[in-house]
This record gives C-alpha cells, structure tokens and sequence, in this order.
C-alpha cells in the first residue's frame, strides 16, 4: 500500500472528566470555521459537513453527475486503489460517506479516536485526492443503473418522481438527483472531474464536529482535509419556484394499491415565517400520531396505513409534500379529505391547544438531537448552513414562545391553499 | 414510519455491547418481570422499550397476523388514559415513540426528557392490563392493516418473492408465516380473538424492561416496583413447544415475474444456525460471512464486482438472534442475463475458493478489529443499547453471555470461521429466488 503516514500529530492530552457539553465557534489558519462539541463519552469522533451546490448544479443532459462524483469518492484516489481505501476503511473503524441532494453535498465521518489519523487521512485523500479510473465509473454507472432500475419498480419511489417531474415547472429542479438511464450514459470521466473540482469549494463547506477531540487539533485536522480546496463565489440558483403546476396526473399501473403524492407551495429556510409554517403543518400533517391528517384519514376512517405531509425547504424557496397509498377505489374519498383538511386549516387555522401542544412537542424534541454524536453534529453543521446564528440554542425556546395563535392563523389563510395542490397519482384509482 | 414490521433485522448483535465500561443493572419483579437499566448521561434524555417475549410465532394456526393487529391496538386508550392520550402525552412532551412486531417479540418504545420517566412507566404499565378496546377500534384498525399489507407486501412484487421464499424454506416453523398474516386470515380476525390473545398474553412474566439513558438506578426500582410490580402475572410464561423444519431434500427455485419488474435481482436464503443454540459456532460464521458477503470490502465483491465484473452487486448477512433457526440472506445482480443456477454456481464456486485460498490471517485480524470498533460506535445513542440488550435477551441470550461477548470473540481462531463458513457451504436447506420481468 502506498501510505505516507503524516507528522504533525505528537501531542496527547489529557482527558477533562467531565461531561458538561459545550459548544465552541472556531476557525482554522486556512479560515475555515466551524462548530465543535468535544464530547469524552465515548472515544469517537463524528463530523457532518456540507458544501452548497448539490444537484441542481448538474448540467443539462448530464444530470445525476453530482451524485456519481460524490458515489466515486471511495473508488480510488491517489494513493489508494478502490478496494485498498475500502480495507484500509474496514480496518481502522473508519466510516466516511457522501450524498447528493438538490441543494447541497453532504458528508458524514466517523472515527474512532485511535485511528484518528489514519481517518482524516482517508477523509483527506477523497476531498482532495480522488482519480476516478475509468474502470470504476463504468463499474459505478452500472450500479446506479441497476439502483434506477429497482426504483423505476417501486411504486412509491415512481410516484415521487414522477412527482417531482411534473410538479416543478422548472425543468433544472424536477430532474432525478440520480440522472435518469439516458443522461447516465453522456456522463463521461471529464464531466465528472469537472464538478469534482467545482464542487468543493471552501467558502461554501459548513461542518459540525461531536466527540473525543480537543480544539486545536480538530483545527488542524480540519485545515489538513479542506484548507486546500478553493473559494469562489456563490450564488444559490434555486430562487422563486414561482411555476408549480396544480390539479392532479393520473399515471396507471397495474396494482391492488394506489400511491398518491401531492405539493404546493411552500416557505424557505431562511423565510422569517419558516418556523411558524413549520408549527401550522405539525398540526395538518407533520406530527406524526397527532396529525389532523393522520387522524381523520387513518385513525377514524381506516383509509390509510401512512399518510404524511411536511416542509421540504431550499434555502430561499420551498414546497410543502405530501403521500398515502390507498386501496385503489378508496383513492377519490382520500382526496377529498385531504383538501376538507387544507381549507380547513386556511379558514379555521389552529386552535390554541394545538399550538401549545405543538410549543411544549418542539421545545421538548430538542434535547433528542443530542443523544449521539452524530447527530450533534449534524445539528452544529446544518444551524450554520442556514444561518442560524451562534445564540440559536439559546434563542430557540425564545422564537417557540414569541408564535402568536392569530400570526400563525394569518400565515396559513396565507399559506395553504388546497386550489394550488398538485396530485400525482400512480396506479389504478377510482377517481 | 409507525408500525415497523421486522422482515429482515438488519441489527448485527456480532456488534455488541461488550467491552461495557459501566455494565448495565438489572434486576427481577416479584411478578417475574426482569428490568435493565443502561446509564448513559450525555443528555437529559431516556429511551424505555419494553419487550414482549412473544411474536407472531404464538399465533393459533389461522390467525395469523394477529400479534401485530393487536401491537397496532395498544396504542387505543386505557379507562385512565383514553383514546390517543398516552401518543398525544408523548408528543406533547417531544418524546417519540414506535414499536414494531417480529416473529419472536413485540416490543414498544419511547424516548423523552427524563423529567418524565415517572409517567412514561405509569403508561406503559396501565396498557399491559387495562386496554378499553371497542369493535370499532377493532373494525377500523383491520382496514389499516390491510392497508399495510398492500403497501409492504402486495404492490411490492419483490416481498411477496421473499414472503414465499420464506414460506417455502420454514414448511413447518411459524418463520414460514408472515408477521403481517396472509390476507385472508387477516380479514377473518375478529374482536374476540384481539381481546382473548391480549388477555392470555400482555403479563409482566412474558416482558422485559429496558432503560436507557439519563437514569436514576434507584428510582428505576422504585418506579417499576410501583407501576409493574402491582401487575399479577399470568399463568405461565408465553412459551412454545420446540417445532423443528425437516431437511428439504429437493431443489427449491421460486420465481417472480412482473411487469412492473424493471431490475432482474438474484435470491437465496438458508436456515443455518443461531445464537441461541449455538453462540460460539454464530458468531464463527457471522465474522466469518462477514468477510465474504458484507459491504463493498467483501470477498465476494471483490472477486465478483471488482475483479470479474460479473455482477453489479453481491452481498449478504447472516441473521442469527432468533429463538429458532437463524438464516443467511445473499442477494446479486449480474451485469448479463443469466439463470438462477447460473448464479448460484458462480457465487458457490467463489465461496469455495475463499474459504480455501483467500481467508487470511491478515483478512481475519481485520476483521476482529472491526469487530471491535463496531462495539464502540454502536454505543453512540440511547436507543441502540437498549435495543441489542432487549432482542438479545428476549431471545434467550443472557446478560452473561454478553458479559463475556468481547472474551468469546477474541477465542475466536480462523479454522473455527472456516469451519463455519464450510458447513454452510454444505448446506443444503435454502431456496434460490429470482425477480424477474
């Protein structure tokens, strides 16, 4: 194995005994900042970081490009072949892994704290180092085909592409995070080094850290994986999602079961208003057992086994989602009740009680964030990718306090409107 | 999602928790009922799952599905909390809950702040005995089961292969018979079967308590003193006779042609050993197919993916937390159209040859690193601990056996893997199963 072990890392430190979890703002020579937990729980380390760009960055008639980059991280990089990465992986606890969504490419790492070294090193060689052999995208290509195809068989992952198609309006959103078959095959090895060097870029990486690490070291490692990539300037290109289509689209398929996704409008992330939409669809649909969707569709009429709707916010725009699946000739009487909710909740709104449930439900979910370290340091890295603000944790409670009932109602005369809704509908429904 | 129904566990119980710093406590109710408690401090958070010792494999021929309608009823109020009080209590709080039913238990769990462990134990207690159901509960939640039923299994042409593969591979066992039920059973299961299945069954002896997290000890005792131990156990533990499965003695292919079918995939599941029966030996052949089949840095994905390009995907996992028989699972996509056998000869004849030339010592330290780090990593969370101490116990592991389960791993010798691994390659209760277009 070609391996060069690095020299930097000689110093030791003792552990603090103590269990008090304590959130630190820092920034690395290189200028990266970053949010760290350090956590002596466990002798592990956990890191989520995300770059903004994501698929909808993938160019016209290459899309799925993003997400067989980031597939390609782990198929040869510099010092490593494709199958020594992946022992040198399996050997030393290491867990690394990518994912492409439409806005954003994230990754998670994982460590244990005696090969801590060996893990950045790895880590390190993916960000900076990757070859993309040819061999490997070919092998890569036939697996995301053979992913596609095993989607392209389930109805409920064609309902929600099929969704996503006809719903945006713009064609660049609506594409397949994975490509489809025919832009799979114009995808060539350029292509691809192309959005691997555009793709990671430093002034667009936000990155949470949880565990057994000090700060300074976490600063140099953090400078050894990301303070070589580039900065360039960013401009977000998911704006408005103005054009959304309305009504419903029948596609048939032979199946005892009919699945049905459907969407309007909704809020982004950064919209003032977001939490408060967030608060109103915990009460339509968000909240699982307590939903008014949930409890009317499944609860009092059987009609469903699962039902769900909920905020899929982009950064500046979003859509409100929603699915069941229902016996074919219950389909028509689903629909129905899902809009008797929606205009319900525009001209009634929510009552009082259901938002003081909602108030205690939010603020008491929080601490659930902060059983592993992985998930805190998601939560460190996506409070900065949304810009939250370093006294977010201490504001929240505040923010969940300040929700007025008559504000709220206001937002969702405002918000929902069911003559918007978009149905896709994927089987053999009796409409 | 609610509700999940447990077809394929995917928890590798190889990984466990030892090595435990802090072991977990536990001790026994008068009524027989045993509670754990696993401290864990880094949040104000508790995560308490209570398992039942018993799944669908105590259904009466007939009714089968029936542990899980009624794991979906106890969710429908009690005199004291009614209706969806106790869900509405847990969201309002931020806790989360779910529960899930497999063929050897049921379990239900919760995870809140821990301010609330003195209500979250008085519900959990009050469902064991003091359900009000009513024929309407009962009449609407058959509606929702069936809705489940469709959507897991019937629109999915690629479980209803696994559903009697399954079916085929346990002739005799209740492993044979789906979680869910068969559809037909399902619709005949009446008010009456719920109420006299919960009242034989839902007892302190038949459960176990397992509390993770931010816990007091000593409050624990107290509090399940108080809320279990006031509940009089029932008769006799939920126990079943011993059934065993005869040897197949044919060959079994099983096919599934669809027209929604768009990728071909490859099947094959075996009855093998278990932890139950067997620790040692199961856990020689997990580490052991843990080499061969798991991940992209197995064997097989390297001979077969990666160096003769046959397939676009092999892969496989030993099951073996079961009170019966455990099971070995192996899936492939081939790169070109090629028959079941064509495939199962392919992959055979590589299982053969790793066995023989390409187990290394080297492979085999590596794979006892992992081993070991994987016990760390699944420490990391409330939930997880709770849940490998509640499968291995109710399955009939002991707090002993995974005392000493870091110790069992490092007896562990390569010949006691290879041996493993060649028995199940002599092994010849499986059936092959193709997804087909």
């Amino acid at each position: 194995m070609r391996f060069i072990f690095f020299l930097f890392l000689t110093t030791f430190f003792l552990s603090k005994n103590s269990d008090a979890i304590q959130f630190e703002s820092l920034e690395t020579k290189n200028g990266i900042k970053f949010w760290l937990i350090e956590d002596k729980a466990l002798p592990l380390v956990s890191i989520s970081f995300s770059f903004k760009g994501g698929s909808i960055l993938d160019p016209v008639g290459k899309s799925g490009v993003t997400s067989l980059m980031t597939s390609l991280l782990d198929e040869g990089t510099q010092n490593f072949t494709a199958s020594e990465y992946r022992l040198f992986k399996r050997e030393n606890g290491i867990k690394i892994s990518f994912s492409t969504s439409k806005e954003r490419i994230e990754g998670t790492f994982q460590v244990v704290k005696p090969r801590l070294q060996e893990g950045f090193y790895l880590l390190h060689e993916s960000i900076n180092k990757a070859k993309f052999p040819l061999n490997e995208i070919k092998k890569v290509k036939s697996q995301v085909e053979a992913s596609i195809k095993i989607d392209n068989s389930n109805i409920s992952t064609i309902a929600s592409n099929k969704f996503n198609k006809f719903f945006f309006k713009d064609k660049l959103i609506g594409r397949n995070t994975k490509g489809s078959l025919e832009t799979l095959v114009n995808i060539s090895r350029d292509d691809i080094q192309s959005i691997y060097r555009s793709s990671f870029i430093k002034n667009r990486l936000v990155i949470g850290i949880a565990g057994d690490i000090e700060p300074n070291l976490a600063k140099k490692y953090v400078d050894y994986v990301f303070g070589d990539l580039p900065s360039k300037k960013f401009i977000n290109p998911i704006s408005m999602l103005e054009d959304l289509n309305k009504g419903m689209k029948i596609i048939e398929m032979k199946t005892p079961q009919t699945t049905v996704v459907f969407g309007q409008k909704g809020l982004g992330r950064k919209d003032k208003e977001y939490f408060a939409a967030r608060v109103i669809n915990y009460v339509l649909g968000g909240g699982g057992f307590q939903s008014r969707l949930y409890k009317e569709i499944r609860e009092a009429n059987g009609l469903v086994y699962s039902i769900y709707s909920y905020l899929l916010p982009y950064e500046y725009a979003g859509v409100i989602v929603g699915g069941f699946q229902t016996r074919n000739q219950n389909v028509g009487k689903t629909i129905e009740k899902v809009k008797t909710e929606w205009n319900r909740i525009k001209t009634e709104g929510i009552t009082k009680i259901e938002l003081q449930n909602a108030k205690t439900y939010y603020k008491g979910s929080f601490s659930r964030n902060f059983t592993s370290t992985l998930s805190i340091a998601s939560l460190l890295m996506i409070v900065q990718y949304y810009d939250l603000g370093e006294d977010y944790f201490d504001k929240r409670d505040l923010i969940i306090d300040n929700l007025k009932l008559n504000e709220l109602n206001n937002l969702a005369k405002n918000l929902f409107d069911s003559e918007t809704l978009f149905f896709m509908i994927v089987g053999e429904p009796k409409i | 999602m609610k509700f999940v129904l447990l077809i394929f566990l995917s928890l590798y119980f190889s990984a466990s928790l030892s090595n435990e710093q802090a072991p977990p406590h536990s001790f026994n109710l008068k009524n027989g009922m045993q509670v754990v408690v696993i401290k864990n401090k880094r949040a104000p958070v508790i995560a308490q799952m209570i398992w039942y010792n018993f799944g669908s494999g105590i259904e009466k021929t007939g009714k089968s599905g029936l542990a899980h309608f009624m794991e979906h009823l106890m969710f429908k109020g009690t005199r004291k909390f009614p209706d969806s009080y106790y869900s509405n209590y847990i969201s309002k709080i931020g806790g989360s809950e779910n529960a899930f039913t497999s063929y050897d238990y049921t379990a239900y769990y919760q995870v809140f702040p821990k301010s609330e462990l003195k209500k979250m134990m008085k519900m959990e207690a009050d469902r064991m005995t003091n359900l009000t159901l009513t024929k309407e509960n009962v009449k609407i939640e058959k509606q929702v089961i069936l809705e489940e039923r469709f959507q897991r299994i019937e629109s999915d042409p690629s479980s209803k292969l696994d559903e009697s593969m399954r079916s085929i591979l346990f002739p005799n066992h209740y492993y044979g018979r789906p979680i869910i039920g068969w559809r037909h059973e399902i619709e005949g299961l009446t008010y009456e079967d719920v109420l006299s299945f919960y009242k034989e069954n839902y007892k302190p002896n038949n459960a176990l308590l397992v509390l993770s997290g931010d816990v007091d000890l000593e409050k624990a005792k107290k509090l399940s003193k108080k809320y279990f131990g006031k509940i009089r156990k029932g008769k006799q533990e939920s126990k079943l006779d011993k059934i065993t499965d005869p040897d197949l003695n044919t060959n079994i292919f099983v096919k599934m042609q669809h027209s929604t079918v768009k990728q071909p995939i490859w099947k094959k599941f075996y009855r093998t050993t278990s932890y139950n029966s067997d620790v040692n030996n199961s856990i020689a052949l997990d580490m052991g197919f843990k080499m061969v089949a798991s991940g992209t840095s197995s064997l097989l994905y390297e001979n077969l993916v990666e160096e003769k390009k046959i397939f676009s995907v092999v892969g496989g996992y030993f099951q073996g937390l079961t009170k019966g028989e455990g099971n070995v699972y192996l899936y492939a996509i081939p790169n070109e159209k090629k028959t079941s056998s064509e495939i199962d000869n392919i992959i055979m004849n590589e299982f053969k040859e790793i066995i023989n030339k390409k187990l290394t010592p080297k492979r085999f330290e590596i794979e006892k690193k992992k081993y070991y780090f994987d016990t760390i990593y699944k420490k990391d969370g409330v939930l997880n601990p709770a849940q490998i101490y509640g499968e291995a116990l109710t399955v009939g592991l002991t707090l002993d056996d995974i005392k000493k389960w870091q110790e069992k791993v490092n007896n562990i010798s390569l010949n006691d893997v290879k041996k493993a691994l060649e028995k199940l390659y002599e092994n010849k209760n499986y059936v092959l199963g193709e997804l087909l277009n």
